[in-house]
């Protein structure tokens, strides 16, 4: 009779003073590796977290096992953890898992997939999740830029180069006051001719305004162009730009009695937590209306 | 996110002229673009192949716990990554089958200890007994 050796994963488990912990605190260690380097800052808050788990042995072979992505063990921890979803342990896993993956402020694609798993191995719906999501790290749940397309690399490589281009510049400027601060006469007449040069801008700047203003009365347009942000809140509460606050107040109680949650709470949770997303929003473009103008 | 290796139909370890030639002969002219600026650039696909990593590894443990047919996994991106369900025997119930056989080996083990060290010792004694005969005589 054979008896296969058992992996040390299995041997963490099987002394583990709570298995489903151990098999969590892996998942967790997952999240840790998925993201390419483990930082110092992160493997710290990764033991701060472990502290609220009752798994009684050391950190360091889970998040070995994990970065060597061993997926026996890690088909076995979500075994262990899939037996006990839908239990109270669920949503604080989640939330913990979640700081994880945006310690350093991004989350990065492999983490968002991972993410998506732990969530449907939890049985937690992916609307709860997004909830759960943003009162962890107060941004939106939404699907990364996807690497197999051209644009995500175009649009990669270009903030690359903008963000060396732009450390040129501060370098250079940098090299530039100080050639510029050389005789202290230097810089007094530079001064004087700023002075004069912003004088003169300052004159033409008005005349565009005038000239604006004119054109704005011949158009009968009182308020000033309405920024992007303004139309977009305007948008949302079905308005057109230029509309008054009586208007807005009268779209906004409108929309809000047609969203809210309560209407719907019969319907099931996922029907409630849409509803509630969307009143989120009306409610944001309101606050924001009524603060602008 | 798509999976570039399994829609021009190569494997995702095989070399770089092996996918040139796979993009040449792809008749897809967007999937073709897509694949030629990802693939054939060194670092790229570095990066690429450690998302494909991650994302195989969660399809295969997505059919292993049957968790295909989720709500997160419905929408395109994710579906090339989808495999179908698979029935081999869970990791969770090996282990616990296997500690079962470990213990009931230490249980016998303990059981028949003596009789198995008595005898043990007494053909232990013969051996030696003979080989110090054959060794004297």
């Amino acid at each position: 009779m054979a008896l296969a050796r058992f992996s040390p994963f299995e041997l963490l488990l099987l002394k583990s003073r709570h298995q489903t912990d151990t098999a969590g605190l892996l998942l967790m260690a997952w999240v840790l590796a998925s993201k390419g380097h483990i930082t110092d800052p992160d493997r710290q808050r990764f033991a701060d977290l472990a502290h609220e788990f009752r798994h009684g042995h050391d950190l360091e072979p889970l998040i070995e096992i994990a970065v060597a992505q061993d997926l026996a063990a890690i088909q076995l921890a979500a075994e262990v953890l899939h037996k006990d979803s839908g239990g109270e342990r669920a949503y604080p896993f989640l939330r913990q898992a979640t700081a994880l993956a945006v310690n350093d402020g991004k989350l990065t694609t492999a983490n968002y997939h991972i993410l998506c798993f732990l969530a449907d191995l939890l049985g937690v719906a992916p609307a709860e999740f997004a909830a759960l999501f943003e009162a962890t790290t107060g941004k939106a749940f939404e699907a990364p830029e996807d690497p197999s397309r051209t644009a995500y690399w175009q649009a990669k490589e270009r903030q690359q180069g903008h963000r060396e281009q732009s450390q040129e510049r501060s370098e250079q400027a940098q090299q530039d006051e100080h050639q510029q601060y050389g005789s202290r006469e230097e810089r007094h007449e530079e001064r004087e001719q700023q002075q004069k040069r912003k004088h003169e801008y300052s004159w033409q700047r008005n005349d565009y305004r005038h000239h604006q203003r004119h054109e704005q009365h011949s158009r009968a347009h009182q308020s000033p162009p309405p920024n992007d942000r303004t139309r977009r809140a305007l948008a949302v509460l079905g308005l057109e730009p230029g509309a008054s606050r009586n208007e807005i107040r009268k779209a906004y109680r409108r929309l809000a009695q047609l969203h809210h949650p309560d209407r719907v709470f019969a319907k099931g949770e996922a029907m409630t937590a849409s509803a509630s997303q969307r009143f989120q929003r009306i409610k944001k473009a309101y606050d924001y209306l009524m603060e602008a103008s | 996110m798509r999976d570039l290796y399994q829609r021009l139909g190569v494997d995702s370890r095989a070399s770089d002229d092996t996918i040139r030639q796979a993009i040449d002969a792809c008749k897809h002219n967007a999937l073709k673009t897509d694949a030629r600026t990802v693939l054939e650039v060194k670092s790229r696909r570095e990066e690429y192949d450690r998302l494909h990593a991650t994302l195989t590894d969660i399809g295969r443990l997505r059919a292993r716990l049957g968790l295909t047919h989720g709500p997160y996994w419905q929408d395109n991106v994710a579906n090339d990554f989808s495999l179908p369900p698979d029935t081999s025997v869970p990791h969770h119930d090996a282990l616990l089958s296997r500690v079962a056989q470990a213990v009931t080996l230490h249980n016998r083990w303990h059981r028949y200890r003596a009789p198995w060290l008595v005898g043990g010792l007494f053909a232990l004694g013969i051996i030696l007994g003979i080989a110090l005969c054959h060794w004297l005589l």
